[in-house]
């Protein structure tokens, strides 16, 4: 994240209306750019091959032992959250769980574009259902804790692979923080059921998920995170903030 | 976009990454842009608000200043909820139920988020109960507050079909509009504007757009703009 410069507060430049809006129309024209930017790249990634899944997953679900065609409930289209919380973690990441502030309450939203939407992690389902219980959210949210979900999609790697740096982690060999890492993964199911692996992203290809940090790109402020170690360092679940 | 579920074409994992990899150098070079767009924004000059603002909300009267709620930074979502409608625009809920969970988080970052809407504010309360929503929400039914910032328009600009809308002269579409105005406030009280944006420049803040975005389908709306939205408790009526 590129430093602000430092008159983004002190002694910024206050202008009369007019040339505010001469200046504000100027940038429109770039984030008018920005937008179809964006636009021509989703259609590039709804141009990437797909890869069939051929392995039968079976996860822990409030419904008892589904399959990842069980999943798509009904829809074509499935997106998984890759929620950050291990077999051993007593609680759900911080930093997920602020992701999931964002995303809770869409999914009613998605399903009626034909997607399934729901988060999944490593942790046993009743360490699951109790989090999201104290947490207050809606989503599903299943357990792959005993099937290979998540190291096959690269989500979950081996101590092994965290200690030596040889995690196949965002396409590129890396050392993660830890054994579970944030992810996205889409899967496609055909009208013969067949199931397909369409995109997944890792790292910061989450952050245009997280509402939050767009609003506070807008702020004058910023992310405001230069002084924060680590980056985050600020955040806490939403019923940890001491105020 | 059906072409790109019917007969997509399906490759070995090798090939698979091979594709992913040349993408994502794309998408680190469009976050790039986005980084610098932001500091642009944030360089952007600000005009002081010289009018003085006054809502009607949960506390009673309540100036533009007591919007900040001690904070330095405020965001504005202008809500489409006119004096005489009956009930919130579905497309801002839609919006709204993205925003409604990370308040608390914003505030730790010196910024406080509220809504505005011209109808009053008993509409807007129950309303939101309704919908089960929690951030702060007021009226600004008796100010010029919508009109100055241009997110609401007069009889008189709607039936010529011109007002000064998204930084030109068009047709708004709708007496009352959605959008985003930011705010600062300096130490010593000066509240200045720092920032709107209007239609297509609010899609950030819509992350169903952003999860459509990476789907097969992608947002599957045939040029037709979001006409499947409901309130998130109409969709089974």
């Amino acid at each position: 994240m590129k430093k602000d410069s430092s008159n983004a507060i002190s002694n910024h430049p206050i202008v009369g209306h007019e040339q505010w809006i001469a200046a504000r129309t100027a940038f429109l024209a770039k984030e008018k750019e920005f937008t179809r930017l964006r636009d021509e790249l989703s259609r590039q990634r709804r141009e990437l091959p797909w890869e069939r899944v051929e392995k039968a997953y079976v996860f822990d679900s409030p419904d008892g032992k589904v399959t990842l065609a069980d999943l798509f409930a009904g829809k074509s289209q499935l997106i998984v959250y890759h929620f950050m919380f291990g077999p051993d973690d007593k609680a759900g990441c911080p930093s997920c769980s602020f992701w999931a502030d964002n995303f809770n309450g869409i999914d009613t939203h998605l399903k009626h574009r034909d997607i399934s939407f729901l988060a999944v992690s490593r942790a046993p389902l009743p360490n699951l259902e109790a989090y999201k219980q104290r947490m207050g959210w809606s989503f599903m949210w299943v357990s792959s804790n005993g099937n290979d979900f998540n190291f096959d999609f690269r989500a979950s790697f081996t101590p092994e692979e965290v200690a030596n740096g040889t995690a196949d982690w965002n396409y590129s060999k890396q050392k993660p923080g830890s054994t579970e890492v944030v992810g996205i993964s889409v899967f496609y199911k055909d009208p013969d059921a067949q199931i397909f692996h369409t995109y997944s992203c890792f790292q910061r290809g989450v952050d245009m998920m997280n509402g939050a940090y767009n609003y506070m790109d807008l702020a004058p402020k910023g992310r405001d995170e230069a002084d924060q170690r680590p980056t985050m360092a600020w955040l806490r679940r939403h019923d940890e903030y001491e105020d | 976009m059906k072409a790109a579920v019917n007969k997509h074409e399906v490759v070995s994992e090798a090939e698979w990454l091979k594709a992913r990899k040349k993408l994502l150098v794309k998408e680190k070079k469009l976050m790039r842009l986005q980084e610098e767009l932001g500091l642009e924004r944030r360089n952007l000059p600000w005009v002081k608000v010289t009018k003085d603002y006054v809502f009607d909300g949960p506390n009673g009267k309540e100036t533009l200043a007591d919007l900040f709620e001690g904070r330095s930074q405020l965001v504005i979502y202008q809500f489409m909820f006119g004096p005489e409608d009956k009930l919130g625009c579905p497309h801002c809920s839609l919006r709204a139920d993205c925003f409604n969970g990370i308040n608390v988080h914003l505030k730790h970052r010196d910024v406080t988020m509220v809504c505005v809407s011209r109808a009053p504010f008993k509409k807007l309360a129950a309303y939101k109960k309704r919908m089960g929503w929690n951030f702060t929400w007021v009226s600004s039914g008796n100010t010029d507050f919508n009109f100055d910032y241009h997110f609401s328009f007069t009889a008189e600009e709607m039936a010529e079909g011109k007002a000064f809308f998204n930084y030109a002269i068009q047709n708004p579409g709708h007496a009352e509009r959605e959008g985003h105005s930011v705010f600062y406030k300096d130490k010593r009280g000066d509240i200045f504007h720092t920032y709107a944006c209007y239609t297509r420049g609010n899609e950030l803040f819509n992350l169903h757009y952003h999860y459509l975005d990476v789907v097969p389908k992608g947002r599957d709306e045939d040029g037709r703009g979001p006409f499947w939205v409901r309130r998130h408790d109409e969709y089974d009526q």
